[in-house]
């Protein structure tokens, strides 16, 4: 990668002008640099500093902040319901997104982007319609699918979410719902981008439409699937909003520490605990990091910049 | 949707689109189209039942499946939405939209220049910023949360919206959006006229780059607006007062206090399915109008990498 960085810097012309141009780059990026700082680059480092505070005497505290969130009952809870709901939801945005956009692939003319459109449709409700759409599912007294509810012989929204596997799959299905339309778009494209000799190639020697899906397509996009795949465990284990307004609307039946960011939040607001807080984003920053690193080095994005 | 009629329905729909182009109907394309449609049943039922909740009453609502009511129950819910904390509805309303305008524009006003530089200027730390804006966009905003609320309680400014406007503007998926607009659409050649001509970098950014850079605005503006009207925990965490909340977070308020999660409470109008569905529209709607409009562009933002959860 040096090389070519080295390669790309083409000779620029006069000494002084490359002075004064780099000055006035300076000044076009400024404004950048200063927000990254102030919203990025500070709320990071001071959330370091933060977790090695003692929050009662203001000193070094060591790792005592981390003992006390690792040490809480609901901190590995945590991780494990939200590692849970990223095995049942992942794979369904995968199977659900890609097979999706498969069948409408398939479909050419104006039957296939009717469909596209309309898988689409339901990324358009932002994060609390999308919950209130899915109070009035999950309500079996008002719900849509009343007829479901009553014949599983449920009653109200606690009962439905007294199961902690029920939990795991009301969420997964919040997300999918949200999530899957964006996505369709996007391994749409990346079938889009197959190139159309390939595909006529592939029928020519015989390629029923399951094998040129199975063996020709799939192959093609798993950068895209991939891509899908890192960005949506990084989102999914950061989950605050649906777990915690479903808290709020079915009460006493789900924990209001459900997942790591709701931990935090915790002990940021309730408790007051800003050590400990800190901590637990450090932990969830340094995660979250490596999955970006990941995501930008592995699945191409830094090399089509 | 019996299932008598249900079979018959999907050969009748399953052969539309085929016949036209007089291929045999195979079982493949039954499937296909098949599985296609019930899919397509599936995503559209449920906002189709929240659309025509504020249209009923709530003892429609309790027949459950779909109903178109009528507009003086949409009325009536409005009230009632209204009548809620004398009007505190539109206070979130208006803040919503100083806080996520503002935000918007300050992320064209960052994210222009700051792209121009990245893609078509030489400088010290270039690449270095290029990978930092790439990582940040990857990250979800939820993993700087907590942190800014950290630091903004630390200088006091909980409950006001410059925090919030600074941190909307901060968007490093605009500036992606506006690197790789200026690296396909500006050709080099018209910055090298511009140096010939003896234009200063300043000058050729404002007088060249700027003049072409009108997609990327709305991109970055549509996204930027959206990214903010979306967001809930930011507001949720760094706006606890109520006059001081967006919508989102005021929805939130009014299904708690809202007679379906909490009877007891005796609050002055009723809030039920209707009405709280007809606030979560409302909500919505500019987002939705949006989302439909710039779909083509969603789909390019998205091929180009960078869409988030």
């Amino acid at each position: 990668m040096d090389a070519s960085v080295l390669a790309e810097r083409a000779p620029t012309s006069r000494k002084s002008r490359s002075i004064k141009g780099s000055a006035e780059t300076l000044l076009l990026i400024a404004p950048y640099l200063i927000a990254l700082l102030v919203a990025g680059a500070l709320p990071a480092i001071y959330a370091l500093i933060q977790s090695f505070t003692s929050p009662t005497t203001g000193g070094f505290a060591g790792f005592s902040n981390y003992l006390t969130v690792i040490s809480n009952f609901r901190f590995f809870a945590s991780f494990g319901d939200v590692g849970l709901l990223l095995l049942v939801w992942l794979p369904m945005m995968v199977i659900g997104v890609v097979g999706l956009s498969l069948l409408v692939d398939a479909s050419r003319g104006k039957f296939g982007k009717l469909m596209l459109f309309v898988y689409y449709i339901p990324g358009a409700l932002a994060g609390m319609t999308n919950f209130m759409l899915w109070l009035l599912i999950l309500d079996p007294s008002v719900s849509p699918i009343k007829f479901f509810w009553q014949a599983t012989g449920q009653s109200s929204i606690d009962s439905i979410l007294a199961s902690p596997m029920h939990v795991i799959w009301v969420l997964a299905a919040m997300l999918f719902y949200q999530g899957s339309g964006s996505w369709l778009l996007i391994v749409y494209g990346g079938l889009n981008s197959i190139p159309d000799e390939v595909i006529e190639a592939a029928r020519i020697d015989g390629c029923s439409e399951w094998q040129l899906a199975w063996r020709i397509k799939l192959p093609m996009i798993a950068p895209w699937i991939g891509y899908l795949i890192l960005m949506n465990f990084a989102y999914g284990f950061q989950i605050f909003l649906e777990p915690q307004v479903l808290a709020t609307a079915a009460q006493g039946i789900l924990s209001p520490q459900w997942s790591p960011n709701q931990l935090s939040y915790t002990y940021a607001y309730e408790v007051g605990n800003t050590g400990a807080a800190a901590a637990i984003s450090v932990i969830l920053l340094i995660i979250t990091l490596a999955l970006g690193v990941l995501i930008v080095t592995k699945t191409g994005l830094l090399e089509r910049s | 949707m019996e299932s008598t009629v249900g079979p018959s329905r999907q050969v009748t729909l399953a052969s539309t689109p085929e016949t036209r182009r007089a291929k045999p109907i195979t079982g493949g394309t039954m499937f296909r189209v098949g599985v296609m449609i019930l899919f397509g049943l599936m995503f559209l039922y449920p906002i189709v039942a929240l659309l025509l909740a504020p249209t009923r009453s709530e003892s429609s609502m309790m027949h459950g499946g779909l109903a178109v009511g009528s507009w003086a129950n949409v009325v009536y819910a409005w009230k009632q939405i209204m009548g809620f904390d004398s009007g505190m509805f539109l206070t979130w309303l208006k803040n919503t939209v100083v806080m996520v305008v503002g935000g918007a524009i300050l992320a064209i006003l960052l994210s222009i220049p700051t792209g121009y530089a990245m893609a078509r200027l030489r400088f010290v730390g270039r690449n270095w910023l290029i990978f930092v804006t790439l990582l940040l966009m990857v990250m979800p905003n939820t993993v700087l949360t907590i942190p800014l609320f950290l630091e903004v309680s630390t200088v006091h400014l909980l409950n006001s919206f410059w925090p919030v406007i600074v941190i909307y503007g901060f968007y490093p998926f605009g500036v992606y959006l506006s690197f790789i607009h200026f690296k396909t659409a500006l050709p080099m050649e018209l910055i090298e006229a511009g140096r010939m001509d003896g234009l200063s970098e300043l000058g050729i950014f404002f007088r060249i780059a700027v003049p072409l850079a009108r997609q990327a605005v709305a991109l970055v503006g549509f996204f930027g607006f959206v990214a903010g009207w979306t967001n809930f925990f930011l507001p949720y965490v760094l706006l606890p007062q109520t006059q001081t909340s967006p919508l989102a977070v005021g929805l939130l308020q009014m299904i708690s206090s809202s007679q379906l999660v909490n009877p007891e409470e005796g609050l002055n109008v009723q809030l039920y399915m209707p009405e709280l569905a007809l606030a979560a529209v409302i909500t919505m709607l500019p987002v939705m109008v949006i989302f439909i409009a710039a779909q083509r562009y969603l789909q390019r933002g998205a091929i180009m990498g960078a869409v988030k959860g």
